[in-house]
């Protein structure tokens, strides 16, 4: 493949992303605007964003490389990762808009009215945040090596200097309009190539293998691993730190809902291709599969059926897609971090807020350069898996149950962060092929000890239930105007 | 605490209900609120109000839920069924669809349209029992 491509891709991206950066400096002045552009942003803007900040390098090249190694199987990744705001929107939408927070801890911190929920809710958003930006780095590893023959190095700090240079320079407001360019640019990206697939594909049926034939020996996954998979991802999505930042920004609960039914459609759309591509790749570059590169299938296959200016000009199309999902994810987990990391320890100014955006970029960073890529679509499952057995009980149950007390809080955190990262740590030792299911899917087991834990904590410290609960789940579920006039 | 569903808008003097500034005292709502009028001239109104307005509020807290529960539930209980249909129904798996077999495009595009239609009937029925709520608490 012609290396020029793949950088001038990577670059035009880079230069879009910081001019529409920088062109939202200039309306971002006050703290509020850095942290959740002032809530003025419109449903589809911020729908589109984040539709691009959630799809990350696990959707655009995960996917499909996993539908090319496992068939229907991975099928439900996509179905997972979108059902989850399914979920977002029943349970957590609009209450959370309503709460007023500005992060997770903020919440949590309200809700429990608990200095020490929102330690603990901090250290695990931060956890959580740097687990999930490090399969994105490993994502732009792949990207440069494949694409451009660089060292695979220069993908995970490229991404991680022009995050850092938009965040640092305009905060959230500009991350919003980046993250929504973003997502058309992710959907064409993906759109175009295939549609011109399918044209040559059109002209002479030639015979080639049905999509249902396996290019491995990889076994079919069973019940379990299908039903684990999904409890990790239907309870996963919502407690996803940078994807909770982007509800502050809708101006009201009613609003938070319609954005989140918007997203439901732009991901459902976006979802047909990466599926298109894992079935394209079955059919024409089993080999892939065979080779270990099922990652990098959409970034090959244009290139391979389609030669010449064409093919180079679409394979370049979709690296620049490629990093702009590497790179929306990883700057609206930076966002939400730096938001976090910015109120705990540096006070919550401006300054602070760039020094914490430098922070939470630069230690996943560490982390990447010094792990393997998996497959990129398992590993942000398992992330997903991490943050539905301690985020998501402390949410849901905080949303919906007056009985949550702060000790039934913690308890529940620490027992599902303590349960699924022993299970992660343990899979990562034996390696893929000697990981029993149970522990390669934790969330089926993880998730429910997390609730029954926080349960009964918190009933057995019934005592401390906090004595402003009835003023704020009045906030969380009632519509806004009354509460306008009210206080 | 005793489930009690508010059905009827006018039984509570509308206008002078306002939710939410209850004090953390007189959190628990009882049905005796329901009788309304009896209070409205007592120096003691705002508590009695308010244990009104938090019926209200608790009965949307729960309509909300079980909303909630009854669209995700449904949803959970369609995607079950897809793979069971796939193993019930003889000769399913086997079929095609525009060249590509029956369980891909089921999954791989078939789902996705009772996601959209479950989120849209659920954010109808949220706003409306809101709407609903608003009329109770006198909130226009």
């Amino acid at each position: 493949m012609n290396p020029v491509v793949g950088v001038a891709a990577f670059a035009a991206v880079s230069l879009a992303t910081a001019v529409i950066g920088f062109y939202g400096l200039r309306i971002s002045r006050t703290t509020g605007d850095f942290y959740v552009a002032s809530r003025t942003v419109k449903p589809w803007w911020n729908a589109s964003a984040i539709g691009g900040e959630y799809l990350s390098a696990a959707s655009f090249l995960g996917v499909a490389g996993l539908i090319l190694l496992s068939g229907t199987d991975a099928l439900w990744y996509p179905v997972g990762y979108t059902a989850g705001y399914l979920m977002l929107l029943l349970f957590v939408a609009a209450p959370l808009r309503r709460s007023g927070a500005y992060t997770i801890p903020d919440f949590t911190e309200a809700r429990l009215d608990s200095r020490a929920v929102r330690r603990v809710t901090s250290l695990v958003v931060v956890l959580v945040g740097w687990l999930y930006i490090v399969p994105q780095l490993h994502g732009a590893a792949l990207a440069i090596r494949i694409t451009t023959g660089l060292p695979a190095w220069v993908g995970p700090v490229a991404v991680v200097g022009v995050v850092c240079i938009t965040v640092v320079a305009g905060g959230m407001r500009s991350i919003t309009f980046v993250q929504a360019f973003q997502y058309w640019l992710k959907l064409t990206a993906l759109a175009v190539p295939i549609v011109f697939l399918l044209f040559v594909l059109g002209g002479g049926e030639s015979a080639v293998a049905a999509p249902a034939a396996n290019p491995t020996a990889l076994a079919p996954a069973g019940p379990y691993q299908i039903i684990s998979l999904l409890v990790a991802l239907l309870f996963g999505t919502l407690g996803l730190p940078h994807v909770l930042v982007r509800f502050y920004t809708n101006p009201d609960g009613q609003s938070a809902r319609r954005t989140t039914l918007i997203v439901l459609g732009l991901l459902s759309v976006f979802y047909l291709f990466p599926t298109a591509y894992g079935i394209l790749g079955r059919m024409f570059a089993p080999d892939l599969a065979q080779s270990g590169q099922s990652d990098a299938l959409v970034l090959l296959l244009p290139g391979r059926m389609i030669g010449g200016m064409a093919g180079d000009l679409l394979t370049a199309l979709v690296v620049a897609g490629a990093f702009a999902a590497f790179l929306s994810t990883t700057s609206g987990l930076v966002v939400s971090l730096a938001g976090v990391i910015s109120q705990d320890v540096f006070g919550g100014s401006v300054r602070g807020f760039r020094l914490a955006a430098l922070v939470s970029a630069i230690v996943p960073l560490g982390i990447a350069s010094m792990t393997e890529s998996l497959a990129l679509a398992g590993s942000v499952g398992l992330v997903f898996a991490f943050t539905a057995s301690t985020i998501c009980p402390v949410l849901l149950l905080g949303i919906w149950w007056r009985g949550l007390t702060d000790a039934g809080a913690i308890a529940g955190m620490a027992t599902g962060g303590v349960l699924c990262g022993s299970a992660m740590v343990a899979g990562s030792v034996l390696g893929a092929a000697q990981t029993p299911s149970w522990l390669a899917q934790p969330a089926a087991w993880t998730v429910p000890a997390a609730f029954a834990v926080t349960i009964l904590v918190s009933r057995a410290t019934r005592g401390r239930v906090p004595r402003t609960l009835t003023r704020l789940m009045t906030r969380l579920h009632t519509p806004e105007r009354p509460l306008a006039t009210e206080r | 605490m005793t489930r009690v569903r508010v059905t009827a808008p006018r039984t509570v003097n509308a206008g002078s209900v306002t939710s939410g500034n209850a004090t953390p005292n007189s959190a628990t709502p009882n049905s005796a609120a329901l009788t309304g009028g009896r209070s409205a001239a007592a120096p003691h109104e705002a508590a009695e109000e308010s244990d009104a307005g938090q019926l209200f509020v608790r009965s949307l807290i729960r309509s909300q839920l079980r909303l909630g529960l009854v669209v995700g539930l449904g949803f959970l209980l369609i995607l079950l069924a897809f793979p069971l249909m796939l193993g019930l129904v003889p000769g399913l798996a086997d079929s095609t669809i525009a060249g590509l077999p029956f369980d891909w495009v089921l999954l791989g595009a078939g789902i996705y349209p009772v996601i959209g239609l479950s989120a849209w009937l659920y954010v109808r029925t949220a706003a409306r029992n809101e709407a609903r709520y608003r009329d109770l608490a006198g909130d226009k």
